[in-house]
């Protein structure tokens, strides 16, 4: 199927650059995510506040994970955690056979954008790249496909979200579920091993939250990992497996079929 | 106790010390930039003014040919209409200056060195007055003999007596052209010197004060009743000027400095202008947000509008305290440069106080004004609007043409390149269209001042080409008293290496208008004419240059005709010389000044309308090497061949040591012009620098959006800094094409006030290249120091921003 085929294009080895800063020193039997004893205290003012409290987390490959919880309860930070946003305090944190936290920032952000589709709550297109320039500037910094074949895969990502007829637009002449599917086209980009979502449908309407999250559960059907934090209970229940945080730790989890 | 907003005042002033640096740093260089020119402006006028009236100067000149003594000296001073008068001897004389290598020199004596009336040199250093078989030598003139207080200097009298003598001190002199500008130096004898140098007592030069002497007509007037009195008594009279009232000998070229840099001084003021409302607009546009916040819990208008006003006059009150103290110090530097360049003694150092004024009110009162657009368009946007975090960055793209032009489908052949990055970067430059007009017009005015000066550099060099185009040869020697041409030209030939010899007579002549009246002293310079003759036109403006058919034709400066307008182009002009009134036809006008007016009329005509037939008072040769080097060793050799064959040379002048001297005066002019256009291009620098920041603050989120799509340091600096290289590359277009006009009104100032005609206009494609690398580096270090603070924020520091 068209899902299965656009992650399928990537050529592999067009740059390996960045392979020697982020050699996959670890086996993970075929997990794609693990969290060992994850904590994160964040030092502030008026004192210390711990988000993450020891947290152990396995993902398997293909998965497609939904994390709830209420606000402070740490969600936003595992998922921060996992994509390099954050560092965890303590703790190890290796995705894709690749220890996270042993990275510094520099080598993160080149993992991250080979490796980790990150989708915002906001979208954050940036304004003066057009839609399918947004997907380019992602392939130009991840330099995984060679240059010539970078339009022609942009132009499939955005036919595989259903923008291919808005792909010389720019962001602000787009409507907000229009942004965010751009958004996940542009987190397809590079063709990464795993994709987080931050409350990707919290700022849209009912109809594009539904239009958005039916692009989440194709790509968890082609095989995609998918990582998505949400507050929508009934949106959370349609991934294949939920993961509940209350006061940085995961106190429920379950397979929802 | 103060109010909890004052504390946040307090808070913003020094809780961002980079930003309150920034902010004071970009309005400090504004102010700086006007005080130093206005200071230095002020303090050299009155310095000039000053020093002038401290010598007496004289109303003008009258030089005889043979020596007189103090009876004449007394009949001249007891004349009703003379005020004072003054004599002494000048000599054109040679000075070695390397083993067998002489320069001219010219050497004064005066009779009494303690009661100088007129024109008074003093005392600088070292002995006073000078001691017998000693040489004083004139302060500026030091550099360009290259010899010190104590050295011993070989002086060639054009009798070709050779003397050593020890430079026993230094002399101050400002009536003279500074040496370094004609590179001729002066020197300061006593009588009993002269004797031993073997010349005879008297003296040969009068230096007279009319009763009005700033009245330049009357002066002229009573310069002319004094010659009438020395011809009258049996003097020859070669040479007689009148002194432009109230003027220093580079009087015109100082007063067209001042000139530019009062130009200068108002750029710079629009220059801090902007600088000051992009400071401030980007101030307010960061603080945007705490306006609403402020607004949201119940600030008043007025309210927040006072405490910005505080925030802003304290900006600008940090910035004075380092514009003052450094313009004041940078003004005092400049003016002491320019006074010793210029040969002038400065009086006082005072800073005036409207500069101060001006300084105070520039950074105090405009940045309020400046800070209320800006706060009234904030004001104006709702709470909500403002506190939105829906929104990426600031600034709008995609509204207008421009925006349309730079995206889409417009750029389609960009797709298959990999040049993203640079795209985001040259779009994001027009985001905030308003803040890039003004970093834009900061840094195009530096641009275009930059290249101004280069062109005025070029410009300068093509009116010297002009000016001595019409010189077909490379070597003129002037003589002691007039020599058989024939006679000079083949001894000429006689020495290796020259290849063409030529002719030309030069005498003073007046003209006598049609009421009796005579004008200042006019030099007619007589070539011969003809296809083989070393001596070609000059720029004409009006009619032809001289053919040999022509009779008693002549060819006067353009501005002869302005200020005499009785003569016109095919009209007559009646001219005294040697005491006989002549009649010549005007055929044609070149581009000059009527100051010491240039008259050209034909050798064969002039020598026998004065009974000089076969006479030369120079000669000009031209070499077979044309080059600096060989041209000097020619003349050298020539010097040396004229003196063994007891011929008398007084001068001689090589066309690449005169192009060097023209060269040198315009190239101090050039420095300084520049000096000013660095500052400029500091403010401007400075400007996009602070534009950059705020760009970098107001796209932190997208710096956080470019981190977690892959972007390394190196991408997320390179948007930044590409964007600051964009801005310099438009700021180079535009200043490349403001500089054309800039550049003819510097010609035309600078030109005007030197030689009282524009400068031949000169585009310098070398300056346009150099300012080109100039600006590149600019706007890359410019943005650098705010694109590597960008690259350094992590992605959750900016997704967690505001």
């Amino acid at each position: 199927m068209e899902y299965a085929k656009v992650t399928m294009m990537r050529s592999g080895s067009y740059s390996n650059s960045y392979q020697a800063e982020t050699q996959k020193s670890v086996n993970l039997d075929g997990r794609l995510v693990d969290l060992r004893e994850v904590m994160k205290t964040y030092q502030g003012t008026a004192g210390t506040f711990t988000a993450l409290k020891g947290v152990d987390l396995q993902v398997e490959s293909g998965a497609f994970v939904s994390i709830i919880g209420k606000s402070g309860s740490g969600k936003s930070t595992l998922i921060n955690v996992i994509t390099g946003i954050d560092r965890p305090t303590s703790g190890e944190v290796i995705v894709d056979e690749v220890r996270v936290h042993a990275l510094n920032e520099e080598q993160i952000a080149i993992w991250r954008g080979r490796s980790i589709g990150v989708i915002f709550q906001f979208f954050q297109l940036l304004p003066t790249l057009t839609a399918v320039e947004n997907i380019l500037l992602a392939m130009d910094y991840g330099a995984e496909y060679p240059a010539a074949e970078r339009p022609e895969r942009a132009m499939h990502l955005l036919e595989l979200v259903g923008m291919a007829d808005r792909a010389h637009r720019l962001p602000n002449s787009l409507s907000g579920g229009q942004q965010q599917c751009v958004a996940i086209a542009r987190a397809l980009a590079n063709d990464p091993v795993l994709l987080t979502a931050d409350e990707p449908t919290g700022n849209l309407d009912s109809k594009s939250a539904e239009m958005v999250f039916h692009l989440f559960e194709n790509l968890a059907r082609a095989g995609k990992t998918i990582l998505m934090v949400t507050h929508d209970n009934e949106l959370a229940a349609r991934a294949q497996r939920t993961i509940r945080l209350a006061d940085g730790k995961i106190v429920d989890e379950f397979t929802n079929r | 106790m103060l109010k909890p907003r004052w504390y946040k005042v307090i808070n913003d002033l020094f809780g961002n010390k980079t930003r309150t640096l920034l902010i004071v740093l970009s309005m400090a260089v504004g102010l700086f930039a006007i005080g130093i020119i206005l200071s230095a402006r002020t303090i050299l006028s009155e310095g000039l003014a000053s020093s002038f009236a401290a010598i007496q100067p004289s109303s003008g000149t009258v030089r005889t040919l043979e020596p007189f003594d103090e009876d004449f000296l007394q009949a001249v001073r007891s004349m009703p209409e003379v005020q004072e008068a003054d004599a002494r001897r000048n000599i054109s004389a040679r000075v070695e200056v390397a083993p067998g290598e002489w320069k001219n020199i010219t050497l004064f004596v005066i009779a009494d060195y303690n009661d100088i009336r007129v024109n008074k040199v003093t005392s600088e250093s070292g002995a006073w007055p000078p001691p017998e078989r000693e040489i004083l030598i004139e302060r500026a003139a030091l550099p360009v003999l290259g010899s010190n207080v104590g050295d011993v200097v070989r002086i060639k009298m054009p009798s070709d007596t050779q003397r050593e003598m020890r430079i026993a001190g230094l002399a101050y002199d400002p009536a003279q052209l500074p040496a370094q500008f004609d590179s001729t130096p002066y020197g300061y004898i006593s009588f009993k010197t002269l004797e031993w140098l073997g010349e005879p007592y008297g003296f040969n030069e009068l230096q007279v004060i009319a009763t009005h002497p700033e009245d330049k007509v009357w002066a002229q007037h009573v310069v002319n009743l004094v010659k009438d009195r020395a011809e009258r008594s049996g003097y020859t009279i070669p040479l007689s000027m009148t002194a432009e009232p109230g003027q220093l000998p580079m009087d015109d070229i100082l007063q067209g400095l001042l000139l530019l840099m009062g130009s200068l001084g108002i750029l710079s003021l629009f220059l801090s202008v902007f600088l000051v409302i992009n400071t401030v607009s980007a101030l307010l546009a960061q603080q945007k947000r705490q306006i609403a916040v402020m607004k949201a819990i119940g600030g008043g208008s007025l309210q927040i509008l006072g405490m910005y006003l505080v925030m802003v006059i304290s900006y600008g009150i940090l910035a004075l305290l380092i514009a003052i103290p450094l313009g004041t110090l940078g003004a005092r530097a400049l003016s002491q440069m320019l006074a010793t360049m210029f040969n002038f003694n400065l009086g006082t150092m005072e800073i005036p106080p409207q500069t101060m004024l001006t300084q105070i009110v520039i950074g105090l009162v405009l940045p309020v004004l400046a800070s209320l657009f800006p706060f009234l368009v904030n004001l104006r946007i709702s709470a909500a609007e403002a506190m939105s975090a829906y929104t990426i960055g600031k600034g709008r793209f995609g509204r207008n043409w421009i925006d349309r032009l730079l995206s889409g489908p417009n750029l389609w052949f960009t797709r298959k390149l990999s040049i993203r990055p640079l795209l985001l970067s040259i779009r994001n430059t027009f985001r905030s269209k308003g803040r890039l007009a003004l970093t834009l017009i900061t840094l195009t005015l530096a641009s275009a001042t930059f290249v101004s000066v280069f062109n005025v550099r070029s410009s300068l060099s093509s009116t010297v080409d002009d000016m001595i185009e019409w010189f077909n040869f490379d070597i003129m020697l002037t003589f002691d008293r007039s020599y058989r041409a024939d006679k000079i030209q083949q001894e000429a030939l006689n020495v290796p290496g020259i290849t063409q010899t030529d002719v030309w007579i030069q005498l003073p002549a007046r003209m006598v208008r049609s009421d009796g009246s005579e004008s200042g002293m006019m030099y007619m310079f007589a070539p011969r004419i003809g296809d083989d003759a070393l001596i070609r036109s000059p720029a004409i403006s009006e009619g032809r240059w001289l053919i040999p058919e022509d009779d008693n034709a002549v060819v006067v400066p353009s501005a002869l005709l302005q200020d005499e307008p009785e003569l016109g182009l095919g009209k007559e002009i009646v001219l005294k010389i040697y005491g006989k009134e002549q009649s010549f036809r005007i055929v044609g006008t070149f581009v000059g000044s009527s100051f010491a007016a240039m008259i050209f009329a034909d050798y064969d005509y002039l020598t026998q309308a004065t009974n000089r037939v076969g006479e030369a008072d120079a000669l000009l040769v031209t070499t077979r090497a044309h080059d600096a080097a060989s041209v000097e060793a020619e003349s050298k050799a020539l010097e040396e061949h004229f003196e063994r064959m007891g011929l008398r040379v007084s001068m001689i002048s090589t066309l690449p040591r005169e192009r060097a001297d023209a060269e040198a005066i315009f190239d101090a002019i050039v420095a300084l012009l520049l000096v000013m256009a660095i500052l400029l291009a500091l403010v401007g620098g400075l400007g996009l620098m602070g534009t950059m920041s705020i760009n970098v603050l107001e796209r932190t989120r997208e710096i956080g959006v470019l981190r977690a799509i892959g972007a390394p340091n190196r991408g997320v600096a390179q948007v930044f800094i590409l964007e600051g290289i964009t801005i310099g590359l438009l700021s180079w277009c535009m200043g490349s094409l403001l500089a054309i006009p800039m550049t003819q009104g510097l010609n035309a100032a600078l030109g005007g006030a030197t030689m009282g005609t524009p400068l031949t206009y000169s585009y310098s494609l070398p300056g346009l290249w150099l300012w080109l690398v100039v600006v590149l580096l600019l706007s890359a270090v410019a943005s650098f120091i705010p694109a590597r603070n960008a690259s350094r924020l992590t992605v959750r520091e900016v997704l967690a921003y505001e």
